[in-house]
């Protein structure tokens, strides 16, 4: 096999964070090559380089023997290179298909069958001639994929791009990823997830602090192991167990009657959902991207307009009433977009924490939460958009460990998320709900709604079209549950 | 072929501001020099204007608008927020401030009617700038348009004034009021037209706003406003509140300088464009110079002022360009000082390729 690119002693700091430290790496044609490391380990930064995004502050990139600085992402396309990230890089204002001929550069009509058979052949049903900005998180990182692989690239970057897709689309897109190696294209695949890291590359690099600590065959290494070289010395927390189930007797602290909410076209998004969540509950909502889910959320919390029904907190008819009004009686909010809902990225971590917190905070409590939830840097006055994904994730996830939440509305709360940072918002919110607080948990992610709901809700179509004891239902069942109204 | 990319840098806050003054000073001595041979001058003496201007003790009239102006418009902007009405806010802070010296028997009381005066041109200067915000946060206005469009408004409301019930009686026939008591005037320093009082309250101010935006939530949060409106909401603060907020600080500062220019300057009210003159606008520049942090648009506000001078300055004796040659000049130069930011946030990458 030959060399396609070789990336030779990379370095790369920001300020005085230093993100990448001499890394070398080579990747062969037909060759798929997992990074793997936890938040903030600078797998991303490596992956920026690459495409272009970042100049590295020293080492180049060599492609066929020649070396090559990508300025932007367009001289890394000309190359071949392209990214799906973890943050979808795509226009608001302009529609799926817009987007997509932009980045491809092929006028309308030329990829309309295209991309309506590549959508199809994934069974997502997205309108392309919609604007982007009426898509959800998920439903954008679909968009995402179809761009990058309809661009049938030489290199493929997938920056944590699969971390919440439902299994059979993983499957699919893997599949897909093995039409590219089979061009002889290949592929670098970044993840904090060591299964996924095991399950689809076939050779493993570990970066720890910036710098590769490990390389492994995929063939030849364990999971333990792996978890090892790639958290050090962290003890890894034990997985969460079941919250109680204890009878509940108490009475619902969020209830959701008949609600009907419409979109931004005034189609209908949530149909007389009715829902309900007690003390001491959580309640997992699952399905389908776009199915609801994010309009629903979005409604309980006042992002949306209710057009027909009710929300009740503690008794109080809150459906009228502003975000922050909710935020102030106690319904926190883990947005389903951190980015954009979360937090403030042109801020320091310190001033978010500042902005989240509902009383006065000291200077000291900052540090603690930082080393609480193991952001990297550990630096309270380093602006929030220097960090990777994952950091913001944590940032956003600092509400509910400042504040005395009495319910959390969560989607996706681990998302982008290593497995340790994932395992202590898992136990901090079923410690919470067995203290007598309550979740609506939000989730892509069947297994993390399983592991923790006491009950389990299925999204379809705008409507909920069941709600399952956890006892009483298993992953499999769910999933035919989900697909089969859609 | 000749390729160019520009990548985004941090450097250190040390090594920003020598860089940064440094261009702005080889652009102004460019553009000066440039200006002259163009003009038939000798560099040297247009130089020698340009330093006096620098030194002239006259900026400190400029300064005591641009400074608190701009310490209020910084504000706004860093919010996300278009106020383009300051100089609106700047006249109704004026006539508010002529009112209560004028009008009411507060300004004959020494002390209390500079004070009086003074808080209700912080008031009217904050009201006029509430108009628009509301109409934004609640209806969905653009405020950029609102808060220009009230500029005229202001001007023609002082108009009114001035030419009708509020002219003074032995103005003989001026369109301006009558002196305000002299308990109201603010001492003013011998041979200048600029007093001390305003500069040092704007001096405290500057620290006052600095510590708001930088050290307290609602500050912080105010600065948050410009990344999401939806963010602050979910973080339990009313984004409508802090907009509101934000607006309203805004234009009680432009109001305040209003109020100073009647107290210490005009000692009347002369029609609305007297009052403003333009310098609600140029205090826009002034804002967005300092790059919006409070404690930088001292020194940015003393850069404008003197180049205000150096306009003025180059328009009249040995040299006598004229206005248009003077503002291009002036233009010059602060697109230079532009290119200076730009500069500083990034760098230039040129690469050739076969």
């Amino acid at each position: 096999m030959s060399n396609v690119i070789r990336v030779v002693e990379i370095s790369k700091r920001f300020g005085d964070i230093i993100a990448l430290d001499n890394i070398s790496l080579n990747i062969s044609s037909g060759e798929i090559v997992a990074v793997l490391g936890e938040n903030g380990s600078g797998k991303s930064t490596l992956a920026k380089i690459l495409y272009g995004l970042y100049t590295p502050d020293r080492g180049y990139i060599e492609v066929n023997g020649k070396q090559q600085v990508f300025l932007s992402p367009a001289d890394a396309k000309k190359y071949g290179i392209v990214m799906v990230s973890q943050r979808p890089q795509l226009i608001d204002e302009l529609t799926v298909l817009e987007n997509i001929s932009l980045f491809l550069n092929k006028p309308l009509n030329k990829i309309y069958n295209d991309i309506n058979i590549f959508l199809q052949e994934f069974n997502i049903r997205i309108n392309i001639a919609s604007p982007i900005h009426t898509l959800s998180y998920t439903e954008r990182q679909y968009i995402e994929m179809a761009k990058a692989l309809l661009a049938r690239p030489r290199l493929l970057i997938v920056d944590e791009a699969t971390t919440y897709l439902p299994q059979s689309m993983k499957i699919k897109f893997f599949e897909m990823m093995k039409r590219i190696v089979a061009t002889n294209g290949s592929i670098i695949f970044i993840t904090h997830k060591i299964p996924e890291a095991l399950e689809f590359s076939t050779r493993i690099i570990v970066l720890r602090r910036g710098r590769i600590v490990g390389e492994f065959d995929s063939n030849n290494i364990s999971l333990d192991e792996l978890r090892r070289v790639m958290f050090g010395e962290t003890a890894i927390i034990q997985t969460t167990k079941q919250a109680q189930d204890i009878p509940i007797i108490k009475d619902a602290i969020l209830k959701i009657n008949n609600v009907l909410v419409e979109d931004e076209y005034g189609k209908k998004a949530v149909e007389n959902v009715s829902l309900d969540v007690k003390q001491g509950e959580i309640v997992g909502v699952v399905g389908i991207a776009g199915n609801g889910q994010r309009e629903l959320c979005e409604t309980i919390i006042g992002l949306r307009k209710v057009k027909k029904g009710q929300i009740l907190f503690e008794g109080r008819d809150i459906t009228h009433i502003p975000p922050n009004k909710r935020i102030a009686i106690g319904l926190y909010y883990i947005p389903e977009d951190p980015f954009r809902d979360g937090v403030f990225l042109n801020l320091t971590v310190a001033e978010n924490i500042k902005i989240f917190s509902q009383r006065k905070i000291e200077r000291k409590a900052f540090q603690d939460i930082i080393s609480k939830l193991n952001i990297i840097p550990a630096n309270p006055g380093v602006k929030v958009h220097k960090l990777s994904g994952g950091n913001v994730q944590k940032v956003v996830l600092s509400r509910i460990f400042i504040n005395i939440p009495k319910v959390i509305v969560a989607y996706n709360p681990t998302r982008m998320l290593d497995e340790y940072s994932s395992r202590l918002v898992a136990s901090t919110l079923t410690k919470f709900a067995s203290l007598g607080g309550s979740v609506l948990l939000f989730s892509e992610d069947l297994d993390e709604a399983l592991a923790m709901g006491n009950r389990i809700a299925v999204m379809s179509r705008g409507k909920v079209i069941g709600i399952y004891n956890y006892t009483a239902i298993n992953r499999s069942e769910l999933e035919k549950v989900m697909v089969a109204y859609a | 072929m000749l390729k160019i990319s520009i990548i985004k840098r941090e450097l250190p806050l040390h090594i920003i501001i020598p860089l940064r003054i440094t261009i702005a000073v080889i652009g102004l001595l460019i553009s000066i020099v440039t200006a002259s041979l163009i003009f038939n001058q000798d560099p040297g003496t247009t130089i020698t204007f340009l330093v006096n201007s620098f030194l002239d003790l006259n900026i400190f009239r400029y300064i005591s608008v641009f400074l608190p102006t701009a310490l209020g418009l910084s504000i706004a902007y860093s919010a996300g927020l278009w106020n383009l009405g300051a100089e609106g806010q700047i006249v109704v802070g004026a006539m508010g401030a002529t009112f209560i010296a004028l009008f009411t028997p507060l300004g004959t009381i020494e002390y209390v009617g500079v004070i009086a005066s003074l808080l209700f041109a912080f008031a009217m200067g904050a009201i006029w700038a509430i108009a628009a915000i509301v109409l934004k946060v609640y209806f969905g206005i653009n405020e950029a348009l609102t808060t220009l469009m009230m500029n005229y408004i202001a001007y023609y409301l002082v108009d009114y004034l001035v030419y009708g019930p509020w002219r003074g009686r032995g103005v003989y026939g001026y369109p301006e009021t009558d002196m305000i008591p002299i308990q109201c005037r603010l001492q003013r320093v011998a041979g200048y037209s600029f007093s001390l009082y305003p500069l040092f309250t704007s001096l405290l101010l500057t620290i006052l706003v600095f510590l708001f935006l930088y050290r307290t939530r609602i500050g912080i949060s105010i600065r948050a406003l410009s990344s999401s409106f939806r963010a602050v909401e979910l973080s339990g603060i009313s984004s409508t509140k802090l907009a509101i907020l934000a607006f309203m600080l805004s234009g009680a500062l432009a109001g305040f300088a209003g109020g100073t220019e009647v107290l210490v300057y005009h000692r009347k009210l002369v029609p609305g464009a007297k009052i403003g003159a333009g310098m609600g606008y140029t205090s826009i520049m002034v804002a967005w110079l300092s790059s919006l942090n409070p404690v930088a648009v001292p020194l940015s506000a003393y850069y404008v002022s003197s180049l205000y001078i150096f306009s003025l300055a180059i328009q009249i004796g040995s040299i006598n360009v004229g206005d248009a040659i003077a503002r291009a000049v002036i233009g010059t130069i602060f697109l230079l000082t532009i290119v200076s930011e730009f500069i500083a946030r990034y760098r230039i990458i040129l690469r050739f390729r076969g």
